[in-house]
């Protein structure tokens, strides 16, 4: 009896240990955004507000000694990351969205920090919180991301640094695997959960609709509602200790989303790939003949796509091969914006592709 | 018989297609261990399977025993252990399913759902695996006629599903010196009444090492659409089955024997 106390009461100590740490790794991220936007690192006022602020609480259990040296400690720490000045970008989900791996495939060096929603990366980029930020732009299931295009039409200030193409494998989790048979209902991301469209249709499973794949993996793991799985990666099940119950299960293998990396300031480095944004005019063939200035100098258009911009009206992203250094293209650019509207270069970048 | 699907009469032989494997067309031996025990243990059977020359890998995860204390098998875990198999070897894998719940599950991992002997009446079962299309292999009851078989073989295919496949592995019969009676008579008797392929089990029909390879000569002989035998890296310390599991050096003799015999009928 005693040994089965013992081992639930250490269970909780486990539980409570991993959620320290995962607030540990919150308050760092805080403190390097503060870090973005202060003078000066060390704030000597603010620490002693903090300690303030924690030392009133009453009936603690917590010696106000031992709680001084840990924030001690913790302020040291949390300079010496501040001073080390790192790269942050902003990702829309919670630890382990495939916004995440994306941005960790791009360049390790980057302190990825999440983002509750596509609107916050983007204007975390822009009041320099964030030095990148990485959005979905489109998924080879799932389709456009609307939203990210939209945001992306209507500024005129961040430009694209990187493109990067990410896989995606989806997994369904469970904090019990070997208890599949109860699960009910499952959260996810509405792409994710489009993009499993069938194997949820095949176990007869209800989706609902949450901002992220990995918050929804977070949500199941923290909060257990009854009969409740998630869809997200296999990254999250580690995060958040889930079990995996099925790995792989959309509609079709090749799965892949591509990314694009946000920045206020131009790649330097040459790109091998161009991004450019235009309107028409309401005239017939006024599409037709930009399409065939590229057609004409045999330069190989990857992604149109089309955006409703006000009544009637659309803009029109264009990708194509080639790099902005080239002579070449720049005449060929010349020549684009004499017949379009609103015409804005977004970026020259690598598209880099990960297998 | 009222055999409205399941008869001869109205079709002709039916293949069904596994990963391009054809059964009913050319003979198809499955081999694997009785129960998914560990990941080791499964992929060491898998590679022998395959350098043997079997096309397609058995493996229980969820195992019907005698006795509620006998090892129960793995479930989940084991069917993703399978999975993993089929990842390295290319092997389709068929597996167990003995709950109603679990059918779309099972379904999910495995290229053929098999029906034990002992759920061959289990009508709940039985229309659950119907409203799927996956191919499904329905082993004969011990205590079950050819009628009441091909019966619960309707029952599938009036659900919807054409993809089945009979399984012969013994039936019981006064006789105490084998495990079970290996009816091979069925063999024939199946080709008479319906167009559904057969496959031979000489594992479970014989339960005995020594009359497996015999026994598989025998049913090829016959016209068995293919034959299902257990494979284990180490029958001895195996947790199911120990007398009637082949080492892999025992199956690649086995397979080069039957292969011989099916060419020399078959060509």
């Amino acid at each position: 009896m005693n040994d089965k106390l013992l081992k639930q009461i250490r269970k909780n100590i486990d539980y409570i240990d991993k959620k320290i740490i995962h607030l540990l790794n919150e308050r760092m991220e805080n403190a390097l955004k503060a870090s973005k936007v202060k003078e000066t690192i060390e704030d000597k006022s603010r620490e002693k507000q903090i300690l303030a602020k924690i030392s009133r609480k009453e009936g603690n259990l917590v010696d106000q000694e031992f709680i001084l040296e840990l924030y001690k400690s913790l302020f040291n720490e949390s300079r010496t990351l501040q001073e080390k000045g790192l790269k942050l970008i902003g990702f829309q989900g919670a630890h382990g969205a495939y916004s995440e791996m994306a941005a960790k495939n791009w360049n390790k060096k980057l302190v990825s920090i999440p983002c509750d929603t596509f609107a916050e990366v983007f204007e975390g980029v822009k009041t320099g919180l964030y030095d990148y930020g990485i959005l979905p732009v489109e998924n080879t299931l799932g389709g456009v991301v609307g939203t990210v295009n939209e945001l992306l039409m209507n500024d005129d200030e961040l430009k694209i640094v990187g493109a990067i193409e990410q896989p995606i494998e989806h997994c369904l989790l469970y904090p019990e695997a070997e208890k599949f048979r109860d699960i009910r209902k499952v959260y996810s991301h509405s792409q994710a959960i489009s993009q499993c469209k069938n194997f949820l249709e095949r176990n007869n499973l209800e989706p609902v609709k949450y901002y992220d794949t990995a918050g929804a993996a977070k949500l199941v793991a923290e909060e257990k509602p009854e009969a409740t799985g998630a869809i997200a990666s296999s990254l999250a099940a580690e995060l958040y200790d889930l079990e995996i119950v099925k790995q792989n299960i959309e509609n079709v293998s090749k799965n892949r989303t591509r990314f694009f990396i946000l920045s206020k300031t131009a790649q330097s480095k040459e790109g091998d790939k161009c991004t450019i944004i235009f309107s028409t005019a309401h005239k017939a063939g006024t599409l037709f003949n930009v399409l065939s200035i590229f057609a004409d100098a045999k330069i190989n258009l990857t992604r149109i796509e089309s955006m409703p911009s006000g009544t009637g009206n659309y803009s029109f992203f264009l990708d194509f091969i080639g790099s902005i250094k080239d002579e070449k293209i720049q005449k060929i650019l010349q020549e684009v914006q004499d017949n379009t509207e609103n015409y804005r270069i977004m970026g020259c970048y690598k598209e880099r592709s990960n297998q | 018989m009222d055999l409205k699907l399941a008869s001869r009469k109205n079709k002709k032989k039916t293949i069904v297609d596994v990963d391009g494997i054809k059964i009913g067309e050319e003979l198809v031996v499955i081999g694997g261990p009785c129960a998914v025990e560990s990941e080791e243990q499964t992929m060491k059977a898998a590679r022998a399977v395959k350098a043997g020359g079997g096309k397609i890998l058995r493996g229980g995860a969820f195992k019907p025993r005698t006795s509620p204390y006998s090892f129960q098998g793995l479930g989940l875990k084991g069917l993703r252990i399978l999975e993993k198999a089929k990842q390295e070897t290319g092997l389709p894998i068929i597996s167990e399913v003995m709950d109603s719940r679990d059918v779309t599950w099972v379904a999910e991992y495995v290229d053929i759902l098999q029906i034990g002997a002992r759920n061959m009446q289990n009508f709940s079962l039985l229309k659950e695996i119907g409203k799927t299309k996956k191919p499904t292999m329905l082993k004969r009851g011990m205590y079950s006629t050819l009628k009441e078989w091909l019966n619960c073989a309707e029952y599938i295919l009036s659900e919807g599903n054409p993809n089945v496949i009979l399984c012969e592995r013994g039936i019981r019969t006064f006789e105490s010196y084998t495990r079970n009676t290996l009816d091979l008579s069925m063999i024939p008797s199946v080709k008479e009444v319906t167009h559904l392929p057969i496959i031979i089990d000489p594992s479970h029909g014989t339960g005995k090492l020594s009359l497996i390879e015999p026994m598989a000569k025998a049913a090829v002989a016959a016209g068995a659409d293919g034959l299902m035998v257990e494979v284990h890296p180490d029958p001895k310390n195996a947790k199911s089955d120990q007398q009637q599991q082949m080492t892999p050096d025992q199956f690649k003799k086995f397979m080069k024997n039957v292969n011989a015999l099916d060419n020399f009928i078959n060509g």
